[in-house]
């Protein structure tokens, strides 16, 4: 029988129609960055201009978010590397009781919505008589943030080859010698693909957030307030292509990162 | 000559199960030893003991004369060649071969040169720069023996060396390790379920069972002179005889073992007769069936020199063991 490796038109026009509905609205986001008319979003736009990237440069308003913003994305992240690559070599290098039920609960914040991790980290924080600072932010980011580099993590953990480690001590290497020459070389790639997708998680973060920052705005509740207001409408677009530079860069980095060094590290045959 | 390796009652049991079990052991300086047995019989955990990954649950392992309980794994003037090589991945030959150097803190210039050394030694000059993923099975099993011998071991260990390999490599390896190791006049205890390597290779062959050792003795004594049935029937293909059979053979009541180039099939009467069964021809000979009489329900294996005519199924042989072949497996009650 004659199999026909071409979908049919129907099927085609329905991907294409798809994706369009998937992506158009975004095009739409970058392009109302540079229209002139301020009020409205009328297609299409009435002119081109470059000039709202300067008025978003000089709006006070928006600094500190940003400010706000990259900090928590980078203490969420540097704790989550090391928590999660800790977390990573205990459940792999060891058998212990309950070993899969706490890989469970290591998991579930990942899976749990992030309303609910938000409210009960916000009535945790008020039974401690916690005040809200950069520090909650920093503790709601960082429960998610750990899932994503402990995946990546034990991943990387269990292509390792056991007997490794074991060759290290064996030729005469402490614990930091294997740690630094021979374990952190081979989980690199994959801790910087864990660690990139954790920041840009963070990053963009708005559920969780929402209920642990108290007064203070990350650059995406920024802009969740702007919306409301019908001033200089195109400058929240414009902060919006950076909060898409600011998350698609490296989330793009570790696809690329961990679709190398697919062969077993230490593999010997 | 002093003892390299000394296993005193040594027991390493996992849980219920005991992988070692009351090991006596003395592995002489300088000498080749092979640990053989099957899989699951204690071999490898014995290798693990004298490498400090494992610690004996009672028992002393002394390595030259000092008890090695408290020395961690990284403090032993011991190497190891791993079944898996384990090479580290992300770095080169040479850095592979160097490592043992560069986490002691020798300088750049010296590790360079004694890696080089190393890699001459194991007939890898030239190969520093490549990466381990580059490189066949035969020539990775090279850089992990270079490697593990850089930090001039006084006792080197392999773990099923050369099971990786094909055949005709696994032959030449045997070779080079022996002359390597009477070039060297280091110690080497490997690990093995091949009998033919163990027989072929070391001066003295340990013969695991169920984490015990059934025999310890030169190739020749556990070949020919087998201490027990399993080692009889584990080593090689020695005819294992009940007393009952050992007597009609003109031997004593006990249990022996008759190697099957050790007897005769010869005309007219002889000590006992049987049926002939199949026959196969092995080039330096042929090895024939035969089973015995009706009280036993008994196969009896006798290798025919070449040139002697092979009895057809079915018919009456008459076996005459030679003077002597007999052996009494002094293991065995």
């Amino acid at each position: 029988m004659h199999s026909d490796a071409r979908a049919s038109f129907g099927l085609r026009l329905g991907a294409i129609l798809g994706l369009l509905f998937l992506h158009l609205p975004i095009a739409l986001i970058f392009l109302y960055a540079f229209t002139t008319e301020e009020k409205s979003y009328q297609f299409p736009p009435p002119g081109l201009t470059l000039k709202w990237f300067g008025v978003a440069w000089e709006r006070a308003d928006i600094w500190p978010p940003l400010y706000l913003s990259l900090k928590v994305a980078a203490i969420a992240t540097a704790l989550a590397l090391i928590l999660g690559t800790l977390c990573a070599a205990a459940m792999t290098r060891t058998r212990f009781f309950g070993r899969d039920q706490i890989t469970l609960l290591v998991l579930l914040p990942i899976a749990l919505p992030g309303i609910i991790t938000g409210m009960s980290l916000r009535s945790a924080f008020a039974v401690m008589d916690i005040p809200f600072s950069t520090w909650t932010i920093v503790l709601g980011h960082a429960t998610f943030c750990i899932v994503i580099v402990y995946n990546n993590a034990v991943a990387r953990f269990r292509r390792l080859s056991g007997s490794i480690v074991e060759a290290s001590t064996d030729l005469g290497a402490n614990g930091f010698q294997t740690f630094r020459h021979v374990i952190l070389p081979n989980l690199g790639s994959a801790l910087l693909a864990g660690g990139m997708l954790a920041f840009a998680l963070s990053f963009d973060e708005v559920i969780v957030t929402t209920f642990t920052a108290g007064q203070q705005s990350t650059l995406p509740i920024w802009m969740l307030q702007e919306l409301i207001r019908p001033r200089q409408r195109p400058v929240t677009n414009v902060v919006a292509i950076v909060v898409f530079a600011a998350t698609f860069l490296p989330i793009l980095i570790a696809y690329y990162l961990t679709r190398e060094g697919h062969e077993t590290a230490g593999g010997g045959k | 000559m002093t003892a390299a390796v000394e296993f005193r009652n040594v027991t390493r049991h996992f849980g219920p199960v005991r992988a070692v079990d009351g090991v006596d052991l003395t592995i002489a300086e300088g000498s080749f030893f092979a640990m053989l047995g099957p899989s699951g019989s204690g071999k490898t955990t014995c290798l693990r003991l004298i490498s400090g990954f494992d610690a004996p649950t009672s028992g002393e392992i002394r390595i030259f004369g000092e008890d090695s309980g408290h020395v961690p794994p990284n403090r032993r003037n011991v190497n190891t060649v791993f079944q898996d090589y384990a090479l580290f991945p992300h770095m080169t030959v040479r850095d592979n071969v160097a490592y043992g150097l560069m986490v002691r803190g020798v300088d750049k210039a010296t590790r360079r040169n004694k890696a080089e050394e190393m890699l001459s030694l194991v007939k890898l000059a030239g190969y520093g720069d490549r990466k381990p993923g580059q490189l066949s099975g035969g020539q990775r099993q090279r850089v992990a023996l270079a490697r593990a011998l850089v930090n001039e071991p006084r006792v080197l260990l392999l773990d099923e060396p050369l099971g990786a390999l094909d055949l005709k490599l696994r032959e030449s390896m045997q070779d080079e390790l022996k002359a390597l190791q009477q070039r060297l006049g280091i110690t080497f205890v490997f690990v093995t379920h091949d009998q033919g390597e163990a027989l072929s290779m070391a001066d003295q062959v340990a013969v695991f069972a169920n984490g015990k050792v059934a025999q310890v003795g030169s190739p020749t004594d556990i070949y020919e002179r087998p201490a027990t049935k399993f080692v009889a029937d584990f080593v090689g293909s020695s005819n294992v005889l009940p007393p009952a059979l050992s007597r009609q053979f003109g031997g004593p009541d006990a249990w022996c073992s008759l190697r099957p180039e050790a007897i005769r099939v010869v005309e007219g009467a002889g000590q006992v007769t049987g049926t002939a069964g199949s026959a196969r021809y092995l080039g330096a000979g042929t090895k024939l069936s035969v089973h015995l009489g009706r009280s036993e329900d008994m196969e009896i294996s006798v290798v025919l020199p070449p040139g002697q005519a092979v009895p057809a199924p079915g018919t009456t042989v008459a076996l005459q063991p030679m003077s002597g072949a007999l052996h009494v497996m002094a293991g065995e009650k």
